[in-house]
């Protein structure tokens, strides 16, 4: 079961949220992972934890095709392992310091987390691109209720602002659910701003149905 | 120009920043707020009846309110950062400015509860901080939908800094600023600006200085 659940792809976060060369907290099932885009456009992730003193490295920064933590500066490449110890500028880091890379992958301009190499690619929308995320302080059951919109598999279909709306979940926690928001590809201006502010309201009743049960 | 300064209060933050950004001297009087509440005391209360800091003394003036120093200073200094002629523009800047102290209150309760032990509902003040974050989210991602960065305009402004420092200190009152990405890339924005500088728990972007071991690693 345990293995059933890391080897799944997660929606973590929207894409043209993490410009290049910049780090963002996000979260798996199985724990915090920190998301980075280095100088050239690479997505990676790994743990949200510096092998050194477990600062979390999504406080860090992105320097070329490097993150480095905040704390002390250790230096970790695409492949997770420590490149540089500023402290000891002499040394070569044993190749066993590693912050754990994690599987990310991109697909309609949502970005997808796994703690272990999922077999398939993440779920398709066609012709859908990500809008925004937000996290709502309530359960997936309260969402969907509060939106009276219909399941099809993990995602909720539901109409926003006058668009056809797809939501990702990811539960945070039985009341905590990061929903990341899809829409039609080519909407106006006005159409996106309308889905944004249906989706404000959206997490107003959820919270309200979670505060009511 | 004078400022009656605590190096960890975000309103005098936002007054050595805008400072900093427009090039403006500030003559720096350090004001012992925790523990020795000098701000209470005979001296200070004389300059300021409120007992609260910043202070600005400039000749004969004397400001108390940190919006009106920022509207101070970029009036002198820096008239692209006061919203100017677009009523539109004006009275946004001013609704900014009003939030500011909403988030001064709540985001700005909760770090003082915190981190300095003051008396404080903490549960009510980050419920409230929570609230205020969400709308400033909602905000800038409307500003972005528009291809805008800043709260007013295509330019920071003072309404941005009035709001960034409480912002971006959320997390001294427990407040997470996870979960708002339209929030990160503003405040990644303001912390890009020529002439930003630090204070306590809001430090500079590393990666915009030179990297000190570009030759180890090439």
């Amino acid at each position: 079961m345990a293995i059933e659940t890391e080897a799944r792809w997660v929606p973590i976060a929207v894409s043209c949220d993490i410009l290049d060369g910049t780090v963002i907290p996000a979260r798996l099932p199985t724990g915090p992972i920190a998301v980075w885009r280095s100088a050239s456009g690479s997505l990676y992730a790994n743990g949200d934890r510096c092998p050194h003193r477990g600062m979390r490295l999504s406080q860090g920064f992105v320097r070329g095709e490097t993150l480095s933590c905040i704390y002390h500066g250790w230096r970790f490449g695409a492949d997770g392992a420590c490149q540089k110890i500023p402290a000891h500028p002499k040394v070569s880091p044993p190749k066993t310091i590693n912050c754990g890379p994690l599987p990310v992958t991109e697909a309609n301009g949502v970005v997808w987390g796994a703690a272990t190499s999922p077999v398939d690619a993440p779920d398709q929308f066609v012709g859908h691109d990500a809008l925004r995320s937000l996290v709502v302080a309530a359960s997936t059951d309260a969402i969907a209720s509060a939106c009276e919109g219909e399941w099809v598999g993990e995602a909720i279909a539901v109409t926003l602002g006058g668009q056809n709306t797809i939501l990702l979940l990811n539960p945070y926690g039985p009341a905590e659910v990061l929903v990341i928001a899809l829409v039609p590809r080519g909407l106006t201006a006005p159409d996106l701003v309308r889905v944004s502010t249906a989706l404000e309201a959206l997490r107003r009743s959820a919270e309200a149905v979670g505060e009511a049960a | 120009m004078i400022l009656y300064d605590y190096i960890l209060s975000p309103s005098c933050y936002k007054l050595r920043l805008l400072a900093s950004l427009l090039d403006v001297p500030l003559e720096l009087r350090a004001v012992d707020f925790h523990p020795g509440r000098e701000h209470k005391g005979a001296a200070l209360l004389a300059l300021n009846p409120a007992g609260c800091l910043p202070i600005l003394v400039d000749g004969d003036l004397v400001l108390t309110e940190s919006a009106a120093i920022l509207a101070y200073l970029a009036a002198q200094s820096g008239p692209n950062w006061l919203a100017d002629g677009d009523p539109q523009a004006i009275a946004l800047q001013q609704q900014w400015l009003s939030f500011s102290h909403r988030l001064a209150e709540a985001l700005g309760g909760a770090r003082l509860v915190e981190m300095l032990h003051f008396d404080g509902d903490l549960e009510a003040l980050q419920s409230d901080g929570i609230a205020a974050l969400r709308e400033l989210e909602a905000a800038l991602f409307t500003r972005r939908i528009a291809g805008g960065t800043f709260l007013v305009g295509d330019m920071p402004s003072i309404a941005d800094i009035a709001c960034f420092p409480y912002v971006a200190l959320a997390p001294d009152g427990s407040i997470s600023l996870d979960p708002y990405p339209s929030i990160r890339l503003w405040m990644r924005a303001l912390r890009s600006l020529p002439g930003f500088i630090e204070m306590p728990g809001i430090h500079r972007l590393h990666e915009l200085a030179p990297d000190p071991f570009a030759k180890d690693l090439s």
